[in-house]
């Protein structure tokens, strides 16, 4: 039961992950590999702030928002100079930077050896550290988000970001200031993956550089990709599937180490046949046979 | 033995592997237009199957090499055959090649995983031998080999792409693939011959640097990346600025290891990255490119 919930938490945190990625790579078009380096900023100073500070998750949180805000203002502000793929290049050179930041500033982050005793999170004095609350409230936020981001999805803003995505040129025809849309929605994407951050550090109580690679950058890409550009039902059943999919591959009996090694395989395998089929995310397969 | 001659030999040493790798890429990057990121695991697949032929097969290093460049090379061609010309025939936008290539690498990489293990390995051949020493510093046989090697696969590439028609028609097909059609040359024929070229390339430059030091399931995304980046500084289209786009990363890196740390080579890497991007987005060379100009 205990691992169950586990489980059901970690659908929760990368729901949110590819949600947020969702708005700036599948609405707006920029595909970002730096995602993972901010969920990491998130953690970081939530870790720092509670661990050094004693601070609750109630001030944590929004500081490792604007942190990531912040951040990826800056960051936006030079890599949307760049278009495409030297976008993708530009981020993950971010991403880089940003993971190297963590394992080797010793003094801040404690490098590769992490941070321990991060507190779990209390309400009104009372530490609340049970699996089942820890999941409730992750849900909350994941509702709170997903209703938010499906408000500006189909906002007058979110209008503008999909016709950026389909055509710049004629975006900025109309009057619409394609450079300032784009930094809004990359730094909205950044400032909502510090809520999965803050969540996993509380959580976990301990933090370290390996859980924000390259690798779980590309993760959560495939996550938004294989749910489908711009689909948040999609992202949050394709972050299940993917969090499941190890579980189903021990369930028939895989060992441990090779699972880990199938998975990947399996969901590049995933990724190539969706940009093969030039088809948006899993779900359209779906749609075409209901059709048919 | 002064440290400031050992920095220049390293760098040599390390701007000859990035040179290669870099013009490997770019080899296959002219003529199709998108980051073949998958290009890693033919560098990690050349050097673990010279391992395999060599270390648990007891093969003859020669044949070791040869067997595994092949190998690498028939990777290579197969992403081409297999994924990229489906998805040109149906002309995906360039993003949709590079998260498929991402997708490719992720598989085979962890293919190599699965069969070769995780952990640390080495390419071992016979006794240890001493570095040589020139001018104070030290140079190994294999670091010697290494910028000889590099050197001579990059002129003689070059000189195949000025003079000969299959050269000619390659950087015919990087400036217009329309055109070439027209022309009745064969593009699909043309990239794979390009896939054919970078890929044995990209295998020398992975055997030679696993060689050097060793190697893990992952080494060559890294590698692969410094020269990307080296691409990109040294302006995409120019043969002089791949030299210097190799040379000014090694530069870095090393004057990095030396006065900071070693362990923010990566980082010194992708800052200057993106500085070039901020300041001098055509790089080096300035040839004209519609992706960086917006």
């Amino acid at each position: 039961m205990e691992y169950i919930l586990h489980l059901l938490i970690f659908i929760v945190f990368y729901t949110l992950l590819a949600q947020s990625l969702n708005l700036s790579a599948g609405l707006t078009g920029l595909v970002s590999l730096a995602h993972a380096g901010f969920y990491g900023i998130g953690a970081y100073t939530t870790a720092i702030l509670s661990q050094q500070f004693q601070l609750p998750f109630w001030i944590n949180l929004p500081v490792a928002m604007l942190v990531c805000l912040i951040i990826s203002l800056v960051v936006s502000l030079i890599a949307l100079r760049t278009v495409d793929d030297y976008f993708i290049i530009c981020t993950l050179g971010i991403q880089v930077i940003i993971f190297s930041l963590m394992n080797n500033w010793m003094d801040l982050t404690r490098g590769p050896l992490g941070i321990s005793g991060i507190p779990s999170i209390s309400l009104f004095g009372i530490a609340l550290d049970g699996k089942i609350f820890f999941l409730l409230l992750s849900a909350l936020f994941m509702l709170a988000v997903w209703y938010a981001l499906n408000n500006l999805f189909n906002s007058a803003f979110g209008k503008t970001l999909l016709a950026i995505s389909e055509d710049e040129i004629y975006a900025e025809s109309i009057g619409k200031n394609v450079y300032q849309s784009k930094v809004i929605s990359y730094a909205i994407s950044a400032a909502i993956a510090a809520v999965p951050g803050a969540l996993y550090a509380h959580y976990i109580s301990y933090i370290d550089p390996t859980s924000f690679t390259v690798a779980e950058s590309i993760f959560i890409l495939s996550i938004v990709i294989i749910g489908g550009m711009g689909n948040l039902t999609g992202s949050f059943l394709a972050a299940a599937f993917m969090i499941l999919l190890p579980e189903m591959l021990r369930f028939v009996g895989m060992p441990n180490n090779i699972a880990a090694n199938m998975r990947q395989i399996i969901y590049g395998a995933i990724l190539v046949l969706v940009m093969m089929s030039g088809k948006n995310g899993i779900s359209e397969y779906f749609r075409k046979i209901k059709e048919s | 033995m002064f440290p400031n001659g050992q920095i220049i030999v390293n760098i040599f040493i390390s701007s000859s592997h990035i040179l290669l790798i870099a013009f490997s890429f770019s080899l296959i990057y002219y003529p199709t237009k998108f980051f073949h990121i998958a290009h890693a695991v033919i560098i990690t697949s050349a050097a673990y199957f010279t391992f395999l032929f060599a270390n648990q097969l007891s093969l003859p290093f020669a044949v070791s090499i040869i067997a595994a460049i092949a190998i690498a090379v028939c990777i290579g061609l197969l992403c081409e055959i297999l994924f990229y010309r489906a998805m040109r025939k149906r002309n995906a936008p360039a993003l949709a090649y590079l998260i498929a290539s991402i997708g490719l690498y992720t598989v085979l990489q962890n293919c190599i995983s699965l069969f070769f293990g995780d952990d640390t390995k080495i390419i071992r051949t016979g006794e240890v031998t001493v570095g040589n020493e020139i001018f104070g510093a030290y140079i190994t046989d294999i670091q010697i080999i290494t910028i000889i090697v590099s050197a001579l696969l990059f002129v003689a590439v070059n000189l195949f792409l000025q003079f000969t028609s299959v050269g000619k028609s390659i950087r015919a097909v990087s400036s217009n693939p329309q055109l070439c059609d027209i022309y009745g040359i064969n593009s699909n024929r043309i990239i794979l011959i390009a896939f054919g070229i970078g890929s044995a390339l990209a295998a020398v430059a992975g055997i030679l640097s696993a060689r050097d030091t060793n190697m893990t399931p992952t080494f060559g995304f890294n590698l692969l990346l410094y020269g990307v980046v080296a691409m990109i500084i040294g302006g995409v289209g120019s043969t002089r600025g791949l030299v210097a786009g190799a040379l000014l990363v090694a530069t870095a890196q090393h004057l990095a290891a030396y006065y900071i740390d070693t362990k923010w080579m990566d980082a010194v890497t992708y800052i200057i990255l993106i500085l070039f991007l901020i300041w001098k987005p055509l790089g080096f060379s300035g040839v004209r490119l519609r992706k960086v100009e917006i």
